[in-house]
């Protein structure tokens, strides 16, 4: 699918948790010697991030978000009709988080609830699903959560988080754009190699192995990253794709009243604000304090940064997600009214 | 672009946490501090300064710092 319009469907809320734990790039983590780890940390943009403690799954993050929004939103539980999880962190291969948080949260037998796999593109995309559900008519209230559990002590980047966001059908509400692409080409660029049917988990691949004696230990259970790969991708493919956007709904960059994107690390940030010439006040960023929180980061981002100017008034705000897959989504909506509760901490 | 310059430039993409001498017979991976994060920033480089798409596979195959002065197109 190309660009899209969707119609009678509003924006009305959103809330984020993420876990008590911080960890610092700085003071926790590798590299051994300070000044590579502030290296590090200057060229990445993340110096603390949240990490779940062992019992915590990214559900649980998200049920506390769900909690808060419901509650500020003043839905009744019977009257949500849809539930849609879109995560890589889900609490069992099968079967589905959504439908378990349909149990957890109280909602009623006849709420429509599955799971969609993405990563850091999630948020553009499951917005326009579930809008998608609510303008052909089905469904009036729905509830999409996003997330990941994704951070660990190796690896510098990734933190946790769960979110919330309540949309419903209004006939006035004013039309949301969307442009979602997809490359299946890149899909080894961020993949876990093992642990599903192509490669299923044997006792080969938990043996830690290292390229050479400066390297940190690794196992074939872990996650590859390419960081050139991703870096080119992101940088090549979402300024186009948020101009092409732009064009397609008649809006000016300069009545954009925010661009939010997927907080990937500073690099990447950076190269695509200066791309499209943005000033740094029209793009929050969350990385220095939360990492990059995969489909979370969207919602972490206009919560931690943005939330009570969310609150005032109306919004025009750009949201753009990119990363695993390969996969990138641009979202165009106007937000008035909408609840934006604090931050929550779990 | 002078090579100077170029140089200068590369240094400032790379980081390193220690001064080091660069000429254009440097040898890429002979760098003590080249790493992903230095191939990270020269292709941040390559794209902003010399508006140039390379790759991580482009920089496997750069041999010393005159191929890559070559590569962004002197």
């Amino acid at each position: 699918m190309a660009t899209s319009t969707l119609k009678n469907v509003r924006f009305s809320g959103m809330a984020t948790c993420v876990p008590k734990r911080i960890v610092s790039n700085l003071m926790d983590c590798k590299p051994q010697i300070r000044s590579e780890r502030e290296r590090l940390v200057r060229n990445i943009g993340i110096e603390t991030r949240r990490m779940a403690p062992e019992w915590q799954c990214f559900s649980d993050l998200a049920y506390a978000a769900t909690e808060k929004l419901l509650e500020q939103l003043g839905w009744q539980r019977e009257e949500i009709d849809a539930l849609i999880v879109v995560t890589q962190s889900p609490d069992y291969l099968i079967p589905a988080t959504a439908i378990i948080l349909q149990d957890r949260l109280g909602l009623s037998h006849s709420t429509v609830a599955f799971d969609v796999n993405l990563g850091c593109s999630a948020y553009p995309f499951g917005i326009n699903l579930l809008g998608s559900m609510i303008a052909a008519g089905g469904v009036k209230k729905g509830l999409l959560l996003v997330g990941d559990r994704s951070a660990t002590l190796d690896g510098p980047i990734f933190s946790d988080a769960g979110t919330a966001t309540a949309l419903e059908f209004c006939e006035d509400a004013p039309p949301m754009y969307f442009d979602l692409n997809s490359d299946g080409s890149g899909h080894k660029a961020i993949i876990l190699p093992v642990g599903g049917q192509r490669e299923p988990v044997g006792i080969q691949h938990l043996v830690p192995f290292r390229e050479n004696e400066n390297d940190q230990w690794h196992r074939a259970t872990d996650l590859i990253l390419d960081g050139p790969a991703v870096l080119s991708f992101s940088t090549q493919r979402v300024p186009p794709a948020v101009e092409k956007l732009l064009s397609y709904a008649n809006v000016e960059k300069e009545s954009v009243d925010y661009f939010v994107f997927h907080q990937a690390n500073r690099m990447i940030n950076e190269t695509i604000r200066k791309k499209l010439g943005l000033p740094v006040e029209k793009v929050p960023s969350t990385l220095r304090d939360f990492g990059n929180t995969s489909g979370a980061s969207l919602p972490v981002t206009m919560t931690a940064r943005i939330n009570k100017e969310l609150e005032s008034g109306c919004k025009r705000v750009l949201l753009s997600g990119f990363g695993i897959g390969l996969s990138w989504g641009t979202a165009l909506l106007d937000i008035t009214g909408a609840k934006f509760p604090d931050l929550i901490e779990s | 672009m002078s090579q100077e310059k170029f140089i200068e430039n590369f240094l400032s993409a790379t980081d390193f946490q220690n001064p080091v001498e660069v000429t254009m017979e440097t040898v890429l991976v002979d760098l003590p501090e080249w790493d992903s994060l230095a191939a990270l920033g020269v292709i941040v480089m390559f794209d902003m300064e010399y508006g140039k798409t390379i790759t991580g596979e482009d920089l496997h195959k750069i041999g010393t710092i005159g191929d890559l002065y070559k590569l962004a197109g002197y």
